[in-house]
């Protein structure tokens, strides 16, 4: 218990490291570390709590295999492991997509989402009905501006380590964000809103008729 | 009606609210333990540097180098059983005389004239094969050599033309019959006459040319 408290001092590199040279504790470090944001990206792209949990499992395992592909100077484990997560849940959305419609099993893996009776039942349904509204838009981005809403907003990471991440500049990454941002906001537009809109449409077309 | 700036707000807000939400979501711990136990499974984790190298991706790369080497060899083999005559100006023996029929006996298929290698390209005509001719025995042998073209084409050409045999005959055109089928025409000697085979079918028709140059 004492040798694991010691290595929950190095850092990710060490634990890779220690990892690789055969260590099973750096190994437990490292994934107690970083499984959770690893999943918590899977499930945020895919929706689906069995693609988040395989694909978690496939990550650390590819450390376990090829780990010494990582290169310090490109940048930090987390990133490397990030980019193999989104390789590995692009692949499945690839192949689920030709097999049957994804999302449908969230609803029973998130159970914060669902109201909590304590204060204010009202506004805790309210709250639950908005930020499942959001989950559902985000799901619904390309997956090209989804990983950017998912890596910036959801899990906060830097525009530069996102970069990093997808590969991209980070100019790539911020116009990608802004216009995710757009279509979330179209999404999310309530629908009374958008008929206004509609009919400000018809209307202008008149005058201009 | 929200202001964009509004809006911006409410969805940077709402999207903190949704990762707040799932910020306490982790993978099982039955994952944790798979992942674990494959650590395990491993006998021998160590860096690249000091790993061996797996037996069995040097056995396929052997496997693989030796399966190239024997296809080129093979291949090698095959292409000089059926490698064609040299792609050279081939030799005839030359005939006096006006029109003489000629004994043909399978002429090369590319045959060039000079520096006009792709001539057939570029009227776009494929060289044909010469149909076998019964051969004259009494043709005089001549000594000085002759270059010969392809055979051009006069007309469209069938091997139903030539099933019942042929004819070739040698002709004297004037120079500037070249220039009709593409040939560079020396103007130096542009009074002069060049020889030329005609392919004669059956049917008494001209099928082919081609030019012949005496050395």
């Amino acid at each position: 218990m004492g040798q694991m408290n010691l290595k929950t001092e190095l850092n990710d590199c060490e634990l890779l490291q220690s990892m690789l040279a055969g260590d099973e504790e750096a190994l437990t470090v490292l994934y107690r570390r970083r499984q959770g944001a690893i999943y918590r990206f899977a499930l945020q792209m895919s929706g689906s709590k069995t693609i988040a949990e395989d694909v978690t499992q496939e990550v650390f395992l590819f450390l376990m295999r090829e780990g010494h592909l990582f290169d310090p100077g490109r940048g930090s484990v987390s990133a490397f492991l990030f980019g193999v997560a989104r390789n590995h849940v692009l692949r499945r959305l690839r192949v689920e997509q030709h097999l049957a419609p994804i999302g449908d099993e969230f609803d029973d893996d998130v159970p914060s989402l669902h109201a909590s009776t304590e204060i204010c039942p009202l506004d805790d349904l309210t709250r639950a009905e908005t930020i499942e509204s959001v989950r559902k838009a985000v799901l619904s981005l390309p997956s090209k501006y989804r990983e950017v809403v998912v890596l910036c907003e959801l899990q906060d990471i830097s525009y530069g380590e996102t970069a990093e991440i997808l590969g991209c500049a980070i100019g790539t990454v911020r116009s990608r964000l802004h216009r995710a941002r757009a279509l979330l906001l179209a999404k999310l537009r309530p629908a009374s809103e958008m008929e206004e809109a509609d009919s400000a449409t018809v209307k202008s077309a008149r005058c201009f008729a | 009606m929200n202001s964009p700036g509004l809006d911006e707000e409410m969805l940077t807000r709402e999207l903190k609210a949704l990762a707040s939400e799932m910020n306490q979501l982790a993978a099982p711990d039955s994952v944790e333990t798979e992942v674990l136990e494959a650590f395990r499974a491993r006998k021998v984790v160590t860096p690249l540097a000091f790993r061996r190298p797996n037996v069995s991706y040097w056995l396929a790369a052997v496997a693989a180098v030796l399966l190239i080497a024997v296809s080129v060899v093979a291949f090698r083999w095959r292409m000089k059983d059926e490698t064609p005559p040299p792609r050279i100006a081939k030799e005839y023996p030359r005939h006096e005389g006006t029109i003489t029929p000629m004994p043909v006996h399978q002429p090369p298929k590319d045959v060039e004239y000079g520096m006009v290698a792709n001539f057939p390209k570029r009227n776009e005509r494929k060289p044909i094969r010469t149909p076998r001719v019964r051969r004259s025995e009494n043709l005089p042998v001549a000594n000085h050599a002759e270059i010969a073209t392809d055979f051009i084409p006069l007309r469209p050409m069938n091997a139903a033309s030539f099933q019942d045999g042929g004819q070739i005959v040698r002709v004297e055109l004037p120079r500037s019959a070249l220039a009709s089928f593409g040939l560079p025409v020396n103007m130096d000697r542009y009074n002069e006459k060049v020889k030329a085979d005609v392919i004669f079918g059956v049917d008494g028709m001209a099928h082919a040319i081609r030019f012949i140059h005496v050395r």
